[in-house]
């Protein structure tokens, strides 16, 4: 009895030196990542939203606090409206052509395939996305330089007998960068949903194998509901990354010809660090970040993310 | 008079007088102004963009600090300078400028640096930059004979805060092959910069003549223009007119109707197939090699330094000068009606000097001899800039070297860019606009138009009229 009481009396002491432990270690574990969230999330908006609320320019001297930049945003900017046009035209085209279609495309195809092969060809499809950016966009200049020594000149010249030379940069800039941007994003999708469709239980496709279905009523009836998720989830996600990336746009074209591929992101840099006007590019990200944030939003309620991420009822082993 | 770090920037040291200073130690001193057994060692930094068609600008500042330290030894002084180079690897003025606004910005400006005068207003504007004006003045022996209309290029309101470091001259070179191969009598090709110094051949006289050889010969392009933001289109424009200043309140002056007129003659051009619709976006090497190896342009609006610094070395065009113009010329921009005057423009590089250096008067003695005439000749004859000074024309140097000697006409129909602080600016809304235009996205009333659109928001003093 004795020994029992003690070890009820030391039980305040226990609970009080195990929620101290639970501190300790949620400061080790969690510290690290929250720290650097505030200094490379946190902070980065924070300086932005200061500075864009300033006078900032090629100095980056700031002489007063000002809403101009803001004025210029919503009134001042005629060129503005036609940009974040463009931005959406790039982010739906690279989107549904690549980054979800032809990502689906690659993992149905090399899933369907022996697994050596499949993984052959994920590993050449993935090879853009593990080059640095500026190789990657070299090949692609030296590709479409409207020249004889272009790649698809020569080509087209030796081969298809074409002598006009063929200027893709001016002629079909749009496509141009859905294509570049589209043959890196599609591999993103591939691998999520190779995962995806190997984690399918291997019955059910037996099972609808046994039951006569064909190859295309199998993908429909049984791999893309199993997709949903993945394609939802690689919508939104790879939504955002276009809306913010533009290092393969700024390498290949530099936005041009004249604004036919500036996209909202390349616009804030061509204004921020080409012109000098810091704080009019601050105004401008702040805007890119809010768009982003409804954009994400309406992905998330149209996409019914939260159902999807709901946890399953029934475990499936 | 700046601390620096010598693994972060490039140094050159000045060498001559300063043998003693190595020996015992005093070149590893990162101190402005360090006394050591009686010598005070002044160290200045120069800002100096990595240019191959210039190297001598910089280099020419620290073989004046062995110069500077010559007379001062003379003087009994004890005081010796050395020139530390900071080695911007900006790829255009225009970037280099920006860079160095930044570094002015956070506190880290050089004591010297070399800029486009175009933008030294806006050094000017933020107090970066001295005003020379009482320097120049009492340092006669040094800058009395420099040319008095490139002055006009360092002025901010009227004041100098910059001393002129080089000129040239910008223009159109031809292929003379070609222009023979599509019909046209040698007598024409042979006068043709004379009947344009007399108004005779017009702009639209000039895309005419390239249409002849792109309709005549095997050559794709009429005329081709730099691939980048740069000075020499902005020819064009202002014989159209497009002074970009307002004498007034040398505020920017945008006239839309003049713009319009100057960006129809571009238009044109593409439209009847002289130049190509993606100009701007061809590699610079691709321009070169049509227009000086294979026949393939027959105009290419550039300046004079193109021919040492790529054309010569690069691209093997001969150097004599009878075999050069056996089969190549140049002329100057024709104006825009018969009997109109033709021009050049100019786009000198300056030296300038920090508001923050201490000892104005040592840093300006340094400027000076940098800008001596030897030295100058040095760098005019071998990258094929004009010169500064009037002794410079009769040195025979200058004399031997054709291509400066020859240029040195155009100094008399030169033109300036203006010297205000937003011109940059305004002139990458030109470009954008002129791409615009070449590529079909925008007429050219439509680039009128984007370019005062554009300059409204932002540029803060712009007169549209």
């Amino acid at each position: 009895m004795g020994a029992i009481s003690e070890r009820f009396e030391a039980m305040p002491h226990r609970l009080a030196s195990s929620k101290a432990r639970q501190r300790v270690n949620m400061i080790v574990f969690l510290g690290p990542a929250i720290l650097l969230t505030l200094a490379f999330f946190v902070l980065p908006v924070i300086v932005d939203v200061v500075i864009s609320f300033t006078d900032m320019g090629r100095s980056l001297r700031i002489n007063e606090f000002t809403f101009k930049q803001y004025e210029k945003v919503f009134v001042g900017d005629r060129r503005l409206a036609s940009v974040i046009t463009l931005t959406f035209v790039y982010a739906f085209l690279t989107l549904a052509i690549f980054n979800v279609t032809f990502g689906l495309i690659l993992a149905l195809l090399t899933t369907a395939i022996p697994k050596v092969s499949g993984g052959f060809f994920r590993g050449v499809w993935l090879l853009p996305r593990m080059s640095p950016s500026v190789l990657y966009i070299l090949l692609w200049v030296w590709v479409i330089r409207p020249s004889d020594s272009g790649l698809l000149n020569q080509v087209l010249k030796q081969i298809f007998g074409v002598k006009e030379v063929v200027d893709l940069l001016t002629t079909a800039p749009l496509a141009l960068i859905v294509v570049s941007n589209g043959f890196i994003g599609a591999s993103m999708g591939m691998i999520i949903f190779t995962s995806a469709i190997r984690g399918i239980p291997e019955h059910l496709f037996h099972a609808a194998r046994v039951d006569g279905a064909g190859s295309l009523s199998i993908v429909r009836h049984i791999t893309l509901p199993a997709l949903r998720w993945p394609i939802s989830f690689i919508t939104i996600y790879q939504t955002l990354s276009l809306l913010v990336s533009f290092e393969y746009i700024l390498l290949l074209t530099k936005g041009g010809p004249f604004f036919d591929t500036t996209v909202l992101a390349l616009y804030i840099y061509r204004r921020a660090f080409q012109s000098g006007q810091y704080a009019y590019g601050a105004a401008l990200a702040l805007f890119l970040i809010i768009l982003g944030v409804v954009v994400a939003m309406l992905g998330w309620k149209f996409l019914d993310m939260k159902t999807l991420l709901q946890k399953p009822r029934i475990e499936v082993n | 008079m700046q601390r620096f770090t010598a693994t972060a920037k490039s140094a050159l040291i000045a060498a001559t007088g300063l043998a003693a200073l190595t020996s015992i130690g005093a070149l590893s001193a990162p101190a402005f102004a360090e006394v050591v057994e009686n010598v005070e060692l002044v160290t200045y930094t120069l800002w100096a963009r990595q240019d191959i068609s210039g190297p001598l600008r910089a280099g020419n500042v620290v073989k004046a600090a062995g110069l500077l330290n010559e007379a001062l030894a003379e003087e009994g002084s004890n005081r010796r300078v050395q020139v530390v180079v900071q080695e911007s690897p900006a790829a255009g003025f225009d970037d280099d400028a920006l860079q160095l606004l930044r570094v002015f910005g956070i506190g880290e400006g050089p004591d010297l640096f070399i800029q486009s005068h175009t933008w030294i207003c806006a050094f000017e504007k933020e107090g970066f930059v001295a005003n020379l004006e009482d320097l120049i003045q009492a340092n006669d022996w040094a800058f009395g004979t420099i040319f008095p209309t490139l002055w006009e290029s360092t002025k901010c309101g009227g004041d100098r805060y910059a001393i002129p470091q080089d000129a040239e001259a910008r223009m159109f070179f031809y292929n003379k092959k070609l222009m023979r191969e599509a019909g046209i009598s040698e007598e024409d090709i042979e006068s043709l910069p004379a009947r344009v110094l007399a108004g005779e051949v017009t702009l639209d006289g000039l895309s005419d003549i390239a249409k002849q050889v792109v309709d005549n010969t095997s050559a794709e392009y009429g005329i081709l223009h730099r691939p980048s933001v740069g000075p020499d289109y902005i020819m064009v424009f202002n014989s159209y007119g497009n002074s970009f200043s307002d004498p007034e309140t040398g505020s920017l002056l945008l006239e839309p109707e003049k713009l319009e007129a100057a960006f129809g003659w571009f238009e044109r051009n593409v439209q009847i197939g002289v130049t190509p619709a993606n100009n701007t976006a061809m590699e610079w090497g691709d321009i070169r090699e049509a227009f000086y190896t294979r026949d393939n342009a027959a105009f290419w609006m550039y300046g004079i330094w193109d021919l040492a610094s790529q054309a010569f070395p690069i691209y093997g065009l001969p150097k004599e000068e009878e075999a050069f113009f056996k089969d190549w010329g140049w002329t100057a921009v024709p104006p825009v009606v018969a009997g109109g005057t033709a021009s050049s423009l100019t786009h000198p590089i300056v030296y300038a000097m920090s508001s923050e250096v201490q000892d104005k008067d040592l840093a300006i003695r340094l400027l000076g001899f940098a800008s001596d005439a030897d030295l100058n000749t040095d760098h005019a004859v071998t990258t094929a800039h004009l010169a500064i000074r009037s002794e410079q024309l009769d040195d025979p140097r200058y004399q031997a070297a054709w291509p400066v000697a020859r240029a040195t006409e155009l100094l008399d129909i030169t033109q300036y860019l203006p010297n205000n602080a937003g011109f940059a600016d305004l002139n990458r809304v030109i470009y954008t606009a002129l791409q615009g235009v070449e590529t079909g996205s925008l007429s050219a009333a439509e680039a009128a138009q984007f370019v005062v659109d554009e300059a409204e928001v932002q540029l803060d003093d712009v007169i549209v009229r």
